[in-house]
C-alpha cells in the first residue's frame, strides 16, 4: 500500500459522532476521524456496518444530533447541499439515481446550465470532461441505455464538472469487469494528481490495495485503521 | 386485541365514505375525533404526524385557494377589492382539510396488518389473486419509491443546484427532473419483477391454495356491524334531511 504525503489540515473531520437510524441500533458510536485531500482513503467493513452511512454523513446527506462533521473547518450543518456539492462529489452506489437527462451531454452540463452559466462556457467544460473520462461517442446516447461502467463514468463526469476538491465513491467497482476497473483506477489516479482527495467505500480488496493510501474498517459502530 | 384485516378495511371504508358525503363541519370534526380514537386504539404508528408538519403550508394554501375561487358569505380579508378570505370560502377550506385528515388517519388503521394479511383478506372477498397481488406489490414498493425520490432530490442538490435560491418556476422545473430516475427505476424494477414472476410460475395454474386462512371472530362481526350501521345511519339522516 502506498504512503502519501498528508496535509496538516483535515478536509473533512468527524468529531465524536454517534448515529443511528430510527428504531435501529447504533450504527456509529462516538467516532472521530479525519480525511485529507492528499490521500485516497478506503472504507471497508461487513454489509450493514455503516460504510454508506458514514459516506452520507461526510457529505451532509445525513446528519446526526450527536457529534459534528466539519468541512474545511466549517460545521457541515451550516452548509447547504448545493454548496457542499461544489466541494465534495458523491457517487451513489446506484449511479442511475443521479442521472436526470435524456442524453449524456445534457446530463453533464445540466446543473451549470440550470444555474444560469453561459452555454458556450458549459459546452467547453463538458467536452473536456468527456475526453478525460473517455466518453467520446456517447454524447447523444441515453444515460440509461449505456453499460454500467459507462453510466458510472457519466455520473462521475457530472460530479467532476463542479471541480470538487474531494470525492466520496460508494462501491464504484460493483458490476465492473477487470478492464473497466483498470480504467477507473487510471481515472482516479489522474484525479489524485490534480489534488482531489478521495474516499472509496468498497468490498473490492484488490482495487483498494492498488488505489488506497489508507484503509479504515467500519465494524460494530467503531472505525479502525487497518 | 388482533382484528381481521377485513374488519379494518370496513372501518376505513366507513370513515372514508363519511368524509366524502358529510358536509357539516361539526359532524366532520366528530368523525375525525372518532377516527383518531379508533386509530389510537389499534395502537398504530403516529410518526407520520411529524411529517405532516411539512404540509402545513399546503393546508393553508388549500384554505386560501378554496376561499379565493369560491367566495361566499362575509368578506374577512381583501386587498384592493380582491377578496382573499370569506366566511364561506374558509368553511370550504376547513372542510377539505378535515376530509383529508379523516382519510389519512383512518387509513393508518390498516398499517397494523401485514401486506400478506391484506392480500389474503381481498382474496377471501373473492377479489382475483392477480389484482390483490398487485395491491400488495404497490404497498410494498411505496417506501422504495420514496427512498429513490429522496436520493434523486439529494443528488440534484449535490450537483450544485441551490434549491432555496431558485424562483418558483425554476423550482417546479427542477422537481420535474426528478421523475427521470424514479420512472426509470420503476420501469426497470417492473421488468425484473415480471421476469422473476414468470420464472416462479405465477398464474401457471388457475387455482391457488393458501397457507394463511383468515377467520372472522365475533368481535370482528360486531365491529363490522357497528361501523356499517353508524355510516348508514348518518348517511340516512343526511338523505332524509335533504
Amino acid at each position: 500500500m502506498k504512503k502519501a504525503y498528508r496535509d496538516n489540515e483535515a478536509f473533512i473531520e468527524i468529531k465524536d459522532l454517534t448515529f443511528s437510524y430510527k428504531k435501529s441500533s447504533v450504527i456509529l458510536n462516538n467516532v472521530s476521524i479525519s480525511f485529507y485531500k492528499s490521500e485516497i482513503t478506503a472504507i471497508i467493513g461487513p454489509n450493514g456496518s455503516g460504510k454508506t452511512t458514514l459516506g452520507k454523513l461526510m457529505s451532509g446527506i445525513l446528519s446526526s444530533e450527536q457529534g459534528s462533521v466539519f468541512l474545511e473547518g466549517t460545521n457541515i450543518k451550516g452548509i447547504t447541499l448545493g454548496n457542499i456539492g461544489k466541494k465534495v462529489g458523491y457517487l451513489f452506489q446506484q449511479p442511475e439515481r443521479q442521472l436526470f437527462n435524456p442524453t449524456v451531454k445534457e446530463e453533464i452540463g445540466f446543473a451549470h446550465l440550470f444555474m444560469g452559466e453561459p452555454k458556450d462556457k458549459v459546452d467547453k467544460k463538458v467536452s473536456k470532461i468527456i475526453e478525460e473520462l473517455s466518453l467520446q461517442g456517447l454524447e447523444n446516447s441515453s444515460p440509461y441505455k449505456i453499460s454500467r461502467g459507462e453510466r458510472q463514468r457519466v455520473a462521475l463526469a457530472t460530479i467532476l464538472i463542479n471541480e470538487p476538491s474531494f470525492l466520496i465513491l460508494d462501491e464504484p467497482t460493483t458490476g465492473l469487469d477487470m478492464i473497466k476497473k483498470d480504467k477507473l483506477s487510471e481515472i482516479l489516479k489522474n484525479l489524485q494528481q490534480q489534488n482531489i482527495g478521495m474516499v472509496i467505500i468498497s468490498h473490492d480488496k484488490s482495487f483498494i490495495k492498488s488505489n488506497a493510501d489508507r484503509t479504515l474498517e467500519v465494524s460494530g459502530g467503531e472505525i479502525n485503521e487497518v | 386485541m388482533k382484528f381481521d384485516p377485513r374488519t379494518k378495511l370496513i372501518m376505513v371504508f366507513s370513515f372514508s365514505t363519511l368524509a366524502v358525503f358529510v358536509i357539516d363541519i361539526y359532524l366532520l370534526l366528530v368523525v375525525l375525533l372518532i377516527s383518531i380514537v379508533v386509530s389510537n386504539y389499534f395502537k398504530e404508528n403516529w410518526d407520520f404526524l411529524k411529517r405532516t408538519k411539512k404540509f402545513i403550508t399546503l393546508l393553508i394554501g388549500i384554505v386560501l385557494i378554496q376561499s379565493i375561487f369560491s367566495p361566499a358569505g362575509e368578506i374577512l380579508l381583501s386587498i384592493n377589492h380582491f377578496t382573499i378570505l370569506t366566511t364561506g370560502g374558509l368553511a370550504k377550506g376547513i372542510r377539505v382539510i378535515l376530509r383529508m385528515l379523516i382519510i389519512i388517519i383512518s387509513a393508518t388503521i390498516m398499517t397494523g396488518s401485514s401486506p400478506r394479511e391484506i392480500i389474503q383478506a381481498l382474496i377471501q372477498w373473492k377479489v382475483p389473486y392477480e389484482i390483490a397481488f398487485m395491491v400488495s406489490l404497490s404497498i410494498r414498493f411505496i417506501p422504495i419509491l420514496g427512498e429513490e425520490a429522496k436520493d434523486a432530490f439529494t443528488a440534484i442538490q449535490l450537483r450544485g443546484v441551490e434549491i432555496d435560491k431558485l424562483n418558483l418556476t425554476k423550482r417546479i422545473k427542477i422537481y420535474s427532473y426528478m421523475f427521470m430516475p424514479v420512472l426509470s427505476g420503476v420501469i426497470h424494477r417492473a421488468k425484473e419483477l415480471s421476469t422473476s414472476l414468470e420464472a416462479r410460475a405465477f398464474r401457471a395454474y388457475p387455482d391457488r391454495s393458501s397457507y394463511i386462512k383468515l377467520e372472522l371472530a365475533r368481535k370482528d362481526y360486531l365491529i363490522m356491524f357497528v361501523s356499517t350501521l353508524f355510516t348508514i345511519s348518518i348517511l340516512g339522516i343526511y338523505i332524509i334531511m335533504g
